[in-house]
């Protein structure tokens, strides 16, 4: 879920503008080492509007309908780019469907894209330590959830104590989500493991 | 699955679509920015008529633009719903043990009126400006190139996607396949999403190499000239203006 515009209090929207500009300049960094930047626009590109059509699946689960995020599966990808990318999603959803607001867009991209990096963290160490690519996905796509559920919590805490309740109630439908997300990613990591290896960061030594 | 047409409308003629589009994000993005941190519910209404005001001069449909602010409005409708209940204060009366509080009555509206003042402002910056042409003045304003490259290409590729994603689902429900949430479905559509990364690295890598043959080196050239007229610089005072008028009576200073 984004949070939307009206709820937080000024000085949380500077935190989270603050450390997204500071991630987003490390991120092109860090790509500009892996490759020239002309390279690394296009493909950034093109899978942030992948990502983006992605999330519009909404999948029914009585009561509600959800819709997935995918941040982990993201961060498998892409590396440290997840973050811009996060980001530009971010400004697509809100500028284009009015989804999450326009002043929140740096603390939402802190609450999907700090997770993102993690779980490719998590996915190159479990992957290095040798268990299975679809497991280890899994475990990703779900991790990314519930970090991004708790960072959403913490959030609309420190907003001020009448969001206490939001705060509690939010974490029900992500726990859904965390399970769909963690079944989905492990399915999209066999598929790319059997079909196109190459897009996972696997080390050399791994693709025998 | 829809387009996204925000600038469905851009072609009509007003005031504001005349406005300079790099005033236009500068001046309404300051407005948003000033307007979603104001305290006093009165102060809110009020930038919410403006707000509705700006939009009339924009001679936009309004059945297109509350259709377009529905998805955004219900994302906010949670707080109308259980501030009320979840704030405490002054009891303003109660329904099974659950008291309703005169506070929490106050943020959830002060909430969800905030955010509706946003949207709309939002939306009549893009509704009025062809999207190539908002992202276009981004550079002009000094974004970092990277960014707003990636942001142009991803809004394209956006549409592409879209109807890539509609044909391989037509293609998955004419085989009988019903979305729900169970273990079956939940792979199938791992599998899609697979297919969709797959299908867009292999694009990338199409359309990064036909760039690099057309000269392509990460820097950004445009040949679109913007120029400031007067009404634009008149239109910038009037509304930084009345942000400061609503400002400064919300700190009682008139």
């Amino acid at each position: 879920m984004h949070i939307s515009d009206g709820v937080l209090s000024p000085a949380v929207i500077a935190f989270g503008w603050i450390v997204s500009i500071v991630f987003i300049a490390f991120s092109f960094k860090w790509a500009q080492k892996h490759g020239s930047i002309a390279e690394q626009i296009p493909k950034l590109s093109v899978f942030t509007a992948a990502f983006f059509v992605a999330s519009l699946i909404h999948i029914n689960v009585p009561p509600t309908s959800v819709h997935l995020i995918l941040n982990g599966l993201l961060g498998v990808v892409l590396g440290a780019l997840a973050y811009p990318a996060m980001f530009i999603g971010l400004v697509l959803q809100a500028l284009l469907f009015q989804h999450g607001g326009i002043t929140t867009i740096g603390i939402n991209s802190f609450n999907v894209g700090v997770p993102a990096l993690i779980s490719y963290v998590a996915f190159r160490k479990g992957s290095a330590m040798g268990l299975s690519k679809p497991v280890i996905g899994g475990i990703c796509g779900g991790l990314a959830i519930l970090l991004t559920t708790v960072f959403l919590a913490l959030v609309l805490i420190t907003a001020g104590e009448q969001f206490e309740m939001m705060a509690k109630l939010v974490i029900i439908p992500h726990m859904v989500i965390m399970v769909i997300e963690a079944v989905i990613t492990a399915s999209v990591v066999a598929y790319l493991a059997k079909v196109k290896p190459e897009l996972l960061p696997l080390d050399k030594e791994d693709n025998k | 699955m829809k387009y996204p047409e925000i600038d469905k409308y851009a072609e009509l003629d007003s005031v504001i679509h005349r406005f300079d589009p790099r005033a236009k994000i500068i001046t309404f993005t300051l407005l948003i920015f000033s307007f979603v941190f104001i305290e006093n519910l009165g102060v809110a209404f009020l930038t919410l008529l403006f707000s509705f005001f700006i939009l009339l001069l924009s001679k936009i449909p309004l059945g297109f633009m509350f259709d377009r602010m529905k998805p955004g409005l219900i994302f906010v409708f949670p707080f109308l719903v259980i501030m009320p209940f979840a704030v405490e204060g002054n009891v303003l009366f109660s329904i099974y043990g659950l008291n309703i509080t005169y506070e929490g009555v106050y943020y959830g509206i002060l909430v969800f009126v905030r955010a509706a003042t946003s949207i709309m402002f939002a939306l009549t910056m893009l509704g009025t400006t062809k999207m190539d042409v908002t992202m276009k003045s981004l550079y002009s304003l000094k974004v970092p190139a990277p960014l707003v490259q990636t942001l142009m290409f991803s809004y394209r590729y956006v549409f592409v996607f879209i109807d890539e994603f509609i044909s391989m689902w037509t293609a998955m429900t004419s085989k009988g396949f019903k979305l729900k949430a169970n273990k079956h479905s939940l792979s199938v559509v791992g599998n899609i999403v697979g297919m969709l990364l797959v299908r867009s690295c292999e694009r990338a890598e199409r359309v990064h190499h036909s760039m690099s043959s057309k000269g392509y080196t990460g820097e950004s050239r445009t040949i679109v000239k913007f120029k400031m007229q007067m009404t634009d610089y008149c239109l910038v005072a009037f509304l930084v203006g009345i942000a400061l008028i609503f400002k400064m009576y919300e700190m009682s200073l008139l």
